[in-house]
Formats: C-alpha cells, structure tokens, sequence
C-alpha cells in the first residue's frame, strides 16, 4: 500500500485543472489518490486522512475507494475509466463524442478500434444515447478503444 | 447439465435428523438436482430498479419478477437463458446489476445500512454483499471490506469498481488479526457483517464441488474459525451497533453453536434480534448431538432451499448493548 499516495491540496487542484481542460470539470468530489505515478483513485468514505494512516499502520490496505483513470504519460492527459466518466457524468462538457449507431456501440463494448472521424483528437470520452462508456483515443479517422477485457461485451 | 455427484452418507443422515420429517426431507433432496433461479440485484448507486427492468424488458425481452414488493432492487430472471448470458449482458458490464442468489441478499436486509454509518464486512470477497451495503448508503459513510486471500481480492475489488463503489477500503487480512489490529487503534463499527468462511452445504444446488469437498472434519475445523471471528468483530462492535452472523451452511457446528457461544460468552452485553426477511425461515435448532443451546438461539433464522427456491442459509443478528 506504500505505493498509494493521497493527493494534498496542490496535487488534487494540478488533477483538476487537467480534468477541467480536457473536459470541463469543475469540481472532483471526493479524495483523490494515486498509485504508482498514473493510476487514478476516487475515494468518498467518511473517513480522515490521519485514521487510513492509523489503519494503514498496522493492516494491509489493499485499495481505497475506486479506479477511475489513468494520467496518459506521453501527452500528460488524463484517460477516464468508465466508472470515471460515470462519477463526472453531470460535469463532463467538452472532447465527448456521442456515438449515434447501436453497430458501434457494441463495437465499442466489445473493444474494438472505430473506424470514425470525429475532428477530435487525443483522449475523448465515449457516450452512447445517455450511457457513458469510459475513454477512447481519438486519431484522424480512428478511436481507439481502452475497454478492459473482464468489461468486454462478447460478440455473437 | 453435469451429473451431481453423490452426496455423502454422512451428510445425508446429518440432514435426516434436521429434517425429521421423511417428506420434508425428500422434497429438500429433490431440490438440490435442480438449477436456482436467475436471480440479480440492481445496483441503486448507477441506475433505479425501474430504468432497469423497462431496459431490460426492452433489449433482451426477458420476463422478469420482482419478488419481495419493499425491495424492488430485487429481481428473478423468469425467462430461459444461455449458460452465462447474465454475465454477458451490456448492463451488467456497466455495473447496472450484480448477479446474486436470492439468500446471499439477505444478511444486508437484515443489516438494513443507512447512511453515513461506519461498517466492517469481515470476509467479503467476491463483493456481493459489499456492493449491496455500498448500494443501500448511497456511497457515504465508510465500509471496510476485508478479505484475507489475495486471488479473492482481486475479484471483490473488480467488482467495487464496476459497481462504482466509492466509499469503501480494502484490506487484505486474516479476518481475525484485522479485528485485533482495529481493537488496539481503538477503531470501532455501527455494524459488522460477519459472513464467515464455511462448509457450504446450503449451495449443493449451484456448486457441485461440495459434493465432493464436504466432510465433517471441515465442518468442525471451521466451527473454529467461526467463533474466532465472531468474538474478534464483536469487540470492535460499537455500543448499541448490531453485528450479524451468517454462513451459507446448515451445520449446527456452524451455526447455532456460534451463536450459542455468542450469547453465552458475551452474557449481559449481547443480544439476540429477531429479524425481518421477506422469506420463509425456521427458527435455530434448541438441541444438536449431545449439546444443548440457548434458548434464545430460536431467533436465529435456518433457510432451508426447498421453502423458497433459495439456496440455504443461516442468520442471526445481535445487538451490543450499552
């Protein structure tokens, strides 16, 4: 658990800024902590930051609160999870592209590259009618796709 | 459908004497060749049990009941389905619903979680009832979920996450060194799930291992560990918190005798609830072998799979008085 790391003030206002320019986040509600220097944890337990230090002192802390991205190390931005996109739902307002075609959807579930312009470039977040579904990288004519594999929707 | 395997002479006449009467025993043992129902539990905290069941009805036109009228989250998958096809719906990638036996719900029923209360589940993985408690306090408060293997802690954290479980720390602990550890930081809990490790009998319907796996030796050598686990958590127990013991078993050794232990050991600062469940239960067995129990081990509740269509279960609630 040495590796998790609680994010001080400074640290979780350097998260939003990024958070805010990518996709228009105002606000993160809950503690932030990170894992190793790129994964990304939410925490909203009702708990101090000197009682997970009194627990942690003597029992093996596993994880705290949830993933929900990643900083993406070449271009420094941050990759949402689906949970993540999930939490910032009613905050999310920019790099979004709305898949219009269940056949993509299902492609996009299922893991696969699209094929798609979307005049967007880097990470973006994906959405299909309401349902948010986590990050992809958008290229030229191409998203590429993040969904893990224990979250894949098996084809027929 | 895999051929069951026998079950063993001993277990079968260990059920007898549960189970005096020959009828009663009959329809239990012709319960066990069938499959359980298709039962799932909408996860409150991404999507209500009504946006659900109409998406559900809508993209896979599944006919579907909703079974216990206070808890809606509740549903039975009615229609046939392919080997798997729960797991493999979009929804439940998204984390909209978690597939669990009906009887695994209701510990937290009984628990009833609420808001901003601070909760120890001793032995969590794979998550079920975790999610469920996450679910009922709308991610405030603070559960520890604890589970003392770490392939098992894979699996409940993967299932935090897809359930957007927010408000919860894993730790990766024997369940009763965690207790001890917890004691002496003077860290306490409004309620402690205690759904210990055991032999299984009450899942022979779904898991053909323990057929195989089951025998008398585990049943008393885990009766051990039960009672271990239980007086560790009852320690951290708040004054007037409420702790509850369940196992999926319906080994006296597993059961009663635990709460007998409970009652016995804790006298004055224990006490026995009598619970609520939207299922038929019998009450804790008074005498078993040679040892007699409490009286006040009726309150327990036995779940028996051919009184519901569940899988079998056992569970008590206590109170830590002030």
């Amino acid at each position: 658990m040495n590796q998790i790391n609680i994010l001080n003030k400074k640290e979780t206002e350097e998260l939003l800024t990024k958070l805010k320019n990518q996709f228009g986040i105002e606000k993160i509600p809950g503690i932030i902590l990170q894992k190793g220097k790129e994964r990304i944890f939410l925490f909203q337990g009702e708990i101090s930051d000197k009682e997970i230090r009194k627990i942690e002192s003597s029992v093996k802390i596993e994880r705290i609160g949830i993933y929900i991205g990643k900083i993406f190390e070449p271009t420094d931005e941050i990759r949402l999870s689906i949970e993540g996109t999930q939490i910032f739902k009613e905050q999310i307002q920019r790099n979004v592209f709305i898949l219009d075609k269940k056949e993509d959807y299902e492609k996009w579930m299922n893991g696969q590259e699209l094929n798609i312009r979307t005049d967007l470039r880097g990470i973006i977040v994906i959405k299909y009618k309401n349902e948010f579904l986590g990050c992809g990288k958008a290229s030229e004519e191409k998203i590429g796709n993040f969904i893990p594999k224990n979250r894949r929707l098996k084809l027929k | 459908m895999k051929k069951r395997p026998e079950l063993k002479e001993l277990f079968v006449e260990r059920m007898s004497e549960l189970l005096k009467d020959k009828n009663d025993l009959k329809k239990y043992l012709e319960i066990l060749n069938i499959q359980p129902v298709n039962s799932i539990r909408c996860n409150k905290l991404k999507i209500s049990p009504e946006k659900l069941l109409k998406r559900l009805k809508e993209n896979y036109n599944w006919k579907i009941n909703q079974p216990w009228k206070d808890y809606p989250e509740v549903m039975i998958v009615e229609s046939n389905l392919m080997p798997g096809e729960l797991g493999r719906a979009t929804e439940h990638l998204l984390g909209y619903y978690y597939i669990q036996e009906l009887s695994s719900m209701l510990p937290i029923i009984a628990l009833k979680p609420q808001p901003h209360e601070k909760i120890l589940d001793l032995c969590a993985s794979p998550g079920s009832k975790t999610t469920q408690t996450a679910s009922e306090m709308g991610n405030t408060g603070l559960i520890i979920a604890n589970e003392k293997s770490l392939g098992r802690i894979k699996i409940l954290a993967s299932n935090l996450e897809r359930c957007g479980v927010t408000n919860t720390i894993i730790t990766l602990e024997d369940g009763i060194k965690l207790c001890k550890e917890l004691h002496k930081e003077k860290i306490k809990f409004d309620k402690i799930l205690v759904d210990a490790p055991c032999s299984g009998e009450g899942t022979l319907r779904s898991s053909l291992a323990t057929y195989r796996m089951w025998s008398i030796n585990t049943v008393k050598a885990l009766s051990k560990i039960q009672r271990k686990l239980f007086s560790s958590a009852f320690e951290i127990l708040e004054n007037g918190g409420q702790i509850i013991y369940s196992t999926c078993t319906h080994a006296p050794e597993e059961d009663e005798e635990i709460v007998d232990y409970a009652l016995k050991e804790f006298k004055e600062k224990i006490k026995i609830e009598q619970i609520k469940i939207p299922v038929v239960s019998r009450p804790g067995i008074q005498k078993w072998k040679e040892k007699e129990y409490s009286e006040e081990v009726k309150y327990a509740c036995r779940i028996y799979p051919h009184d519901n269509n569940t899988e079998g279960f056992f569970l008590t609630k206590f109170t830590k008085i002030k």
